[in-house]
């Protein structure tokens, strides 16, 4: 067992979001942030004095926390800061702000806006014209966003991978948001929707990357102890971790079965009393496809190279997506793919909700312990377990 | 040749790379059509993209060392759309990028495209090697097949 002081000691006391949009209209990401902050200190119960920390993911476009602090007039702070995208580098950050003692209550946000190079109407927008990418890269680049579609062809080399693989992850997506009000992709899909969709990055498609949104989630946190003077019953982080491998230049990578996600398996098991047997709900991170199906395998729920099958064998054809042995959903929300692309902070917020029983008609009965796998392979890979006391 | 042309003018040469004062040399290279990778002084490890050290002893005496170019295709994507660039025409054909892991050591990749070959043809484990073609009036590293492979 490796040492983990911090076990059960942060809760998430308040979450708000604000959904997520095609096209919110005229609100700016720093409005689409103050909304969900706005709506997540008051679902813990605070006030704006209560908050003496603010951390905000550094998505481009994004407010900083000093400007956040200045829309919402927070007396003062003790701890801001804006780790990179994405989720849980902010929330490793804001639980050990809290632990260490450098704040008390931290407002954790997360604001997403569709910007000019993702988004054909963004592109119209001139103030989101203000956004420049800088130096124009060249095509031939497997960095960023390209690297999943490069690993996902060395995916279907190595382990004679279909295209109904990949598909599954988005059917599944697609179910899971149907039944979600905040996600944006609602429109029923079928296998021979995904494979009849444009090829963007081949082998990737459309369906096979998440989808650009406006829209913000927000989150409260604070000691396990202050939380239990409010409920008896708070969500906590049983255990959070990041990994990182030192060959990490997205084509230098050593291979499919070293990378970053194994770091974060490795280091969140030896960090946890609970493991795959005790999960409620999976969070497979989905930015692309390609990651679902890494983090399924990496985390061991069956060999490398056996998501695909593994999706098939545990798909309930009624509900239309995967349940693990009949009863363990993964992204019941819709993820990335059809919720929208939040970077994880939708798989955060959603675990969130169910270990309170508040996920409606997603909602996993008696649900008590989550397992998220955030990010991809390279430089954000990143893992938490959360439950309820 | 490239040590005349100095550190602006190499940014002006190639408008559509970040070059820094770790990547220049990498860059100087291409003006005449070699492609240095930045090999270790004292573990004659090479490492890419160029760093400021040797990642696996730290050793910061690094001397860009031309590579073969020879190698085997480890990854390859066909981008439908994408960034523009000269002789890209994402609607008449979709553009190969590919890493090609060089025989130079384990490892050790370039990424590029592949021209002068069928799109079927373009695959993991293909044989390929270096070829320049032009971008911006600059030369431009690319891979064709091996000839006979
Ligand atoms: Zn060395």
């Amino acid at each position: 067992m490796a040492r983990n002081p911090i076990r059960d000691e942060i809760a998430i006391v308040g979450l708000g979001s604000t959904g997520f949009y095609r096209d919110s209209g005229g609100r700016s990401a720093k409005a689409l942030a103050c909304d969900a902050s706005i709506r997540a200190i008051r679902d813990a119960g605070f006030e704006p004095g209560d908050i003496d920390g603010i951390v905000g993911a550094a998505e481009p476009g994004g407010p900083n926390p000093n400007e956040m602090s200045a829309a919402l007039g927070l007396p003062q702070v003790t701890h801001f800061s804006s780790p990179m995208p994405v989720a849980v580098f902010a929330l490793v950050d804001a639980m050990n702000a809290i632990f260490s003692g450098s704040c008390s209550t931290v407002l954790l946000y997360f604001a997403y806006t569709r910007l000019p190079w993702n988004s054909r109407s963004a592109a119209e927008d001139p103030f989101r014209r203000h956004h420049t990418l800088g130096v124009m890269p060249a095509p031939e680049s497997v960095n960023a966003a390209a690297a999943y579609a490069a690993w996902a062809s060395r995916y279907i080399h190595e382990y004679d991978a279909r295209r109904e693989d990949f598909g599954r992850v988005a059917l599944n997506a697609r179910a899971g948001a149907a039944r979600n009000p905040l996600a944006v992709m609602k429109t029923p899909l079928s296998m021979e929707g995904y494979l009849q969709a444009r090829m963007i990055r081949e082998p990737l498609c459309l369906l096979d990357m998440d989808i650009p949104v406006d829209g913000a989630d927000a989150f409260v946190l604070t000691r396990t102890e202050c939380a239990r003077e409010k409920t008896r019953n708070p969500v906590v982080v049983h255990a959070a971790t990041t990994g990182l491998v030192g060959t990490n230049d997205e084509d230098q990578l050593p291979s499919l079965r070293r990378h970053g996600q194994h770091v974060v398996v490795e280091s969140l098991r030896a960090k946890s009393d609970l493991w795959l047997e005790d999960m409620d709900i999976f969070f497979p991170y989905d930015g692309f496809s390609i990651i679902t199906l890494g983090w399924i395998e990496n985390f061991g729920w069956c060999p490398p190279g056996g998501a695909g099958r593994f999706l098939e064998e545990h798909w309930d054809p009624e509900a239309g997506c995967v349940m693990i042995d009949g009863r363990i959903p993964l992204n019941p929300h819709g993820g990335s793919l059809s919720e929208g692309a939040t970077r994880g902070s939708g798989h955060i917020r959603e675990a969130v909700m169910q270990l309170r029983g508040d996920a409606g008609e997603r909602q996993v009965a008696g649900a008590r312990n989550a397992l998220i796998g955030c990010g991809g392979f390279f430089f954000n890979s990143q893992g938490a377990i959360l439950r309820r006391l | 040749m490239s040590e005349d042309v100095d550190d602006a003018a190499l940014i002006e040469r190639f408008p559509y790379v970040r070059i820094d004062h770790d990547s220049k040399h990498f860059y100087r290279g291409w003006l005449d059509e070699r492609l240095l990778f930045n090999r270790c002084d004292a573990c004659e490890r090479f490492h890419h993209p160029p760093k400021p050290v040797c990642p696996s002893c730290w050793c910061a005496s690094l001397t860009p060392t031309e590579v073969s170019g020879r190698g085997v295709i480890h990854l390859a994507m066909f981008l439908h759309q994408g960034p523009p660039a000269p002789g890209v025409d994402y609607a008449m054909a979709a553009h190969p990028v590919v890493a090609v892991e060089l025989e130079e050591q384990e490892g050790l990749r370039f990424t590029s495209t592949v021209i002068g070959c069928p799109r079927e043809a373009i695959r993991i484990g293909l044989p390929v090697e270096l070829g320049w073609v032009e971008r911006f009036g600059a030369p431009f590293p690319v891979f064709r097949p091996v000839e006979g492979s």
